[in-house]
């Protein structure tokens, strides 16, 4: 190794420093704070003296387990839902393919804490099903199995659209193979489709596993009677609760960054242990099979995954928005257009949050996009030293709650002696949005690398292009289904954010969400909910717009 | 392709940070958003004076200026507890003030350092077609026509339902907490998620409902009634502060004149909120008109952790 190492690619260099600005910066900081007690007054008097009360609580270890076990519970119903689904889509001519993956995209656009809301109105007692049936569901939802389905309704469509996508790429070439070997079908399936998209399987599960146990609202609002404590209720009490214990809250952070790590290491390990290069450069097209008489019963199967997943929450929001009182209930007499009325006619500020929230969810699929897109190259195809190290940077932050990667934020950013800061500017939520949402586009566009054959970079390389050419042209659009995909969530997420919305936001500023939760704190229920549906609508219509408009590039449905 | 995309991020970047202006007074204030909306828009007509907020709860708001306090950009504090006040005033971070319009803000309501903005009052609100009676008393809750129909704010998330919670014990004990545990009521997070499901008629009736935001419903047309028992509630007055180390302190000293001259304790009176000025009107039950329970702030403070405890093992699951 006396010869020089081969000069750093400028895409390993841009991945690394936007790591560093986006996702290092705040970590840090809530390292300190977890270390330093009274970083927020600037000084760094009595280290580690809060380490002692945090771990001290008597409950923690119940937390810790509560916390493992709903991750692991979603993640398990998530595939159980989307896995069956997803290979039916990507292997077999699913009629009206396309409609569905809009419809499984909706139950990912309805924020949590609505979703959570309207299932409380639809199934609590004298609840919207109450109303129509004669019948409740409270006993149900108040408990782990109604938090479980409630956040893997919300969940479940990371994991489809990561496998469908990754099983369509991985064709049926290798399991034609297979068959002409002599395999029947479901071995074909067992032994070679399914391992090869491996990639996808964990990546999804991995995020669906981060996303459950970081989830504030749902847990928030139906473990609390349940007496269903987790990591994040406790965190965020700290935060909310009088005196404000910020360290406290920093080092619980690190105990739920810690269970994401295991998560991790154990996808890592699962994903170095084989190759799962599919695309190699040779052709390939991938005929769907046909669904013959199966053909009814599987669409039978996607309708009621979509009316329960999509459909309820849906009418239970559309009308909590139309109801002009609450106690009114499902009377026509109690319906009228008034809130949609208040929110188009702008006289309570709805507009400019709106379009606040749309540019900054434009802005942070954009970022995060191409920063994911730059790491998982470094971390999958080139040979940098530390390399593990930028993987672990993109996933730190689905670990850490909203609001603590809000308080790091602020801590690093309001620093006297900065010159200039994005503090207290639109940037300080865009940074946010990207820090929280960075390791979507890094999961899938890893996934997708892993993919990728070598060869075809090498070639690029070869034939005389420079190391941005090779991923500009080569690999960024072999990767660009996953990516887009991924850069969809994001701008979904972005767009209605809330815990580290409403800590760090700008004076004078209002997103979506912030501007749905003070409806909902000052009693406007139906306000906020018809807010939400437009949102909703919003954020599933636009990028379905775009993508269309990108033709066959944007071939993500 | 690479550079498209860097050129509209850096595009995207240009355009949020243009909207963003600098204020001649920022506010950080617990809700409601209206009623900041309308004294900041009422205060800028007056004087030409520029108020920008931000608004959340008590809680996030403390949270925002502790992680701030290196470098703090808040000029004037509206919270929700007084124990805000008395607790920054300990901490030296209060700029003492005394506004010409707060003559006739009863004596309880103001100190050196902090006057009221308004005052909430915590109450049952009950759900009249709940097919339940009619309340009176916070002790009616546990009786068993209201069995699994009560819901409580959690003092832990809400400073004045704590008041409540500590006022109540320490008169009466803890026997009525363990009836209404023992009668099925159930503890759902901050004030608004424990009046919702009341609302809907999932359950009858809030003990300890801030009351404005359910006299605000009952104007809308919700079927909600307000009801102060006879044996005494408490109250929580909206402190309101200036910051000592505000850049902006004349300003910020114009504000508060503002909030509580007749034409901003006026807007303090349409968001049904007690005004705190005592020759202000409103079309509300006044302090005069409730029994006040008495809260000694001191003692029961430093007691919070142990009643908080003592409260959430009585309605444990």
């Amino acid at each position: 190794m006396a010869r020089a190492r081969e000069r750093i690619s400028p895409a390993v260099i841009i991945a690394a420093a936007g790591l560093m600005l986006v996702v290092a910066v705040p970590f840090v900081f809530i390292l300190l704070q977890a270390v330093f007690p009274r970083l927020g007054q600037g000084s760094l008097a009595a280290p580690f003296s809060a380490l002692a009360g945090a771990f001290g609580d008597g409950r923690l270890i119940g937390m810790v387990a509560n916390t493992l076990l709903l991750g692991l519970l979603v993640v398990g119903l998530s595939a159980a839902v989307a896995v069956p689904l997803a290979v039916l889509r990507a292997l077999f001519r699913v009629p009206g393919a396309v409609i569905w993956d809009v419809v499984f995209l909706i139950p990912f656009m309805i924020p949590p804490y609505i979703a959570t809301l309207g299932w409380i109105m639809t199934l609590q007692p004298r609840g919207y099903l109450a109303q129509v049936a004669g019948f409740d569901l409270a006993g149900f939802l108040f408990s782990l199995p109604g938090i479980v389905f409630v956040m893997t309704l919300n969940t479940f469509p990371v994991v489809y659209f990561a496998v469908s996508r990754t099983m369509a790429a991985v064709g049926s070439r290798y399991a034609d193979v297979a068959r002409i070997f002599g395999a029947s079908p479901g071995r074909a399936f067992w032994r070679i489709t399914l391992p090869l998209s491996t990639p996808g399987l964990a990546a999804s599960l991995l995020l669906v596993f981060a996303m459950a146990i970081e989830e504030y609202g749902t847990p928030a609002a139906l473990g609390g009677r349940a007496g269903f404590q987790v990591l994040v209720t406790a965190i965020d009490l700290r935060v909310s609760d009088w005196p404000i214990d910020l360290p406290g809250a920093a080092i619980l952070s690190l105990v739920l960054v810690v269970l994401s790590f295991g998560a991790f290491l154990l996808q890592r390990r699962v994903l170095t242990r084989r190759s799962y290069q599919t695309t190699t450069g040779k052709p390939q097209d991938t005929p769907r099979r046909e669904l013959g008489r199966w053909r009814w019963p599987v669409l039978a199967l996607f309708a009621l995954v979509a009316f329960v997943a999509a459909g309820l929450p849906l009418l239970a929001i559309l009308a909590t928005a139309l109801s002009r009182t609450i106690s009114g209930g499902l009377a026509w007499s109690n319906m009228g257009l008034a809130n949609f009325a208040a929110i188009l006619g702008d006289t309570t500020g709805a507009v400019k949050a709106l379009a606040t929230s749309l540019s900054l969810g434009v802005a942070a699929a954009l970022i995060t996009g191409l920063l994911g897109a730059l790491s998982a190259y470094a971390v999958v195809k080139s040979q940098v030293r530390g390399r593990g190290l930028l993987d672990a940077l993109t996933i730190l932050p689905n670990a850490l709650p909203g609001i603590v990667v809000a308080v790091g934020l602020i801590l690093a950013w309001n620093q006297p002696w900065l010159p200039v800061t994005p503090y207290n500017t639109v940037l300080i939520l865009l940074l946010a949005y990207c820090c929280i949402l960075l390791p979507q586009p890094v999961r899938y566009a890893t996934a997708a690398f892993h993919q990728i054959g070598d060869n075809l970079e090498a070639a690029a390389r070869v034939s005389g292009a420079a190391p941005l050419v090779a991923f500009r042209r080569i690999l960024l659009p072999l990767i660009m289904p996953s990516l887009l995909a991924s850069m969809l969530l994001v701008f979904a997420v972005a767009t209605r954010e809330l815990v580290a919305s409403v800590v760090v936001a700008p004076v004078g500023v209002s997103t979506i969400s912030t501007y749905i939760w003070r409806q909902f704190e000052q009693g406007s229920v139906g306000l906020g909910m018809a807010m939400a549906l437009l949102t909703i609508l919003i954020t599933t219509a636009l990028p379905l717009i775009v993508l269309s408009l990108m033709g066959r590039r944007g071939s993500l449905l | 392709m690479l550079k498209t995309t860097l050129r509209a991020g850096v595009a995207a970047a240009a355009l949020l940070t243009a909207g963003t202006a600098l204020a001649d007074v920022t506010v950080y204030t617990a809700g409601p958003a209206s009623l900041i909306e309308q004294l900041a828009a009422g205060f800028a007509a007056e004087t030409g004076i520029k108020v920008e907020f931000f608004q959340a709860t008590t809680g996030k708001v403390m949270a925002r200026i502790e992680a701030e306090a290196a470098n703090p950009v808040v000029d004037v504090l509206i919270s929700a507890s007084w124990d805000t006040a008395t607790d920054f005033t300990a901490r030296g971070w209060l700029l003492p003030y005394s506004s010409p319009n707060a003559a006739t803000v009863p004596d309880f309501l103001k100190t050196e350092t902090a006057v009221a903005q308004g005052v909430s009052a915590l109450a049952i609100a009950w759900n009249p077609a709940s097919g339940t009676p009619k309340p009176a008393e916070w002790a009616d809750l546990a009786k068993p026509e209201y069995q699994n129909l009560v819901t409580l704010p959690d003092p832990a998330q809400s400073g004045a339902t704590f008041e409540l919670v500590a006022a109540l014990s320490g008169t009466a004990g803890w026997d009525l907490f363990k009836g209404l545990a023992g009668n099925g009521a159930i503890v759902a997070g901050a004030n608004a998620e424990a009046l919702n499901p009341v609302l809907q008629g999932a359950k009858a009736a809030v003990f300890g409902a801030v009351d404005y935001i359910s006299l605000n419903g009952q104007a809308k047309g919700e079927t909600i009634e307000v009801i102060f028992p006879a044996s005494g509630t408490v109250i929580a007055p909206r402190p309101v502060m200036i910051m000592n180390w505000s850049k902006n302190q004349d300003d910020a000293k114009k504000f508060v004149d503002y909030i509580l001259s007749d034409a901003g304790q006026a807007i303090v009176a349409a968001t049904n909120l007690m005004p705190a000025r005592s020759d202000i009107a409103a079309d509300r039950p006044l302090i005069a008109d409730l029994k006040i329970l008495p809260v000694d702030a001191e003692a029961v403070y430093g007691q919070r952790a142990a009643t908080l405890a003592t409260f959430a093992s009585t309605f444990a699951k």
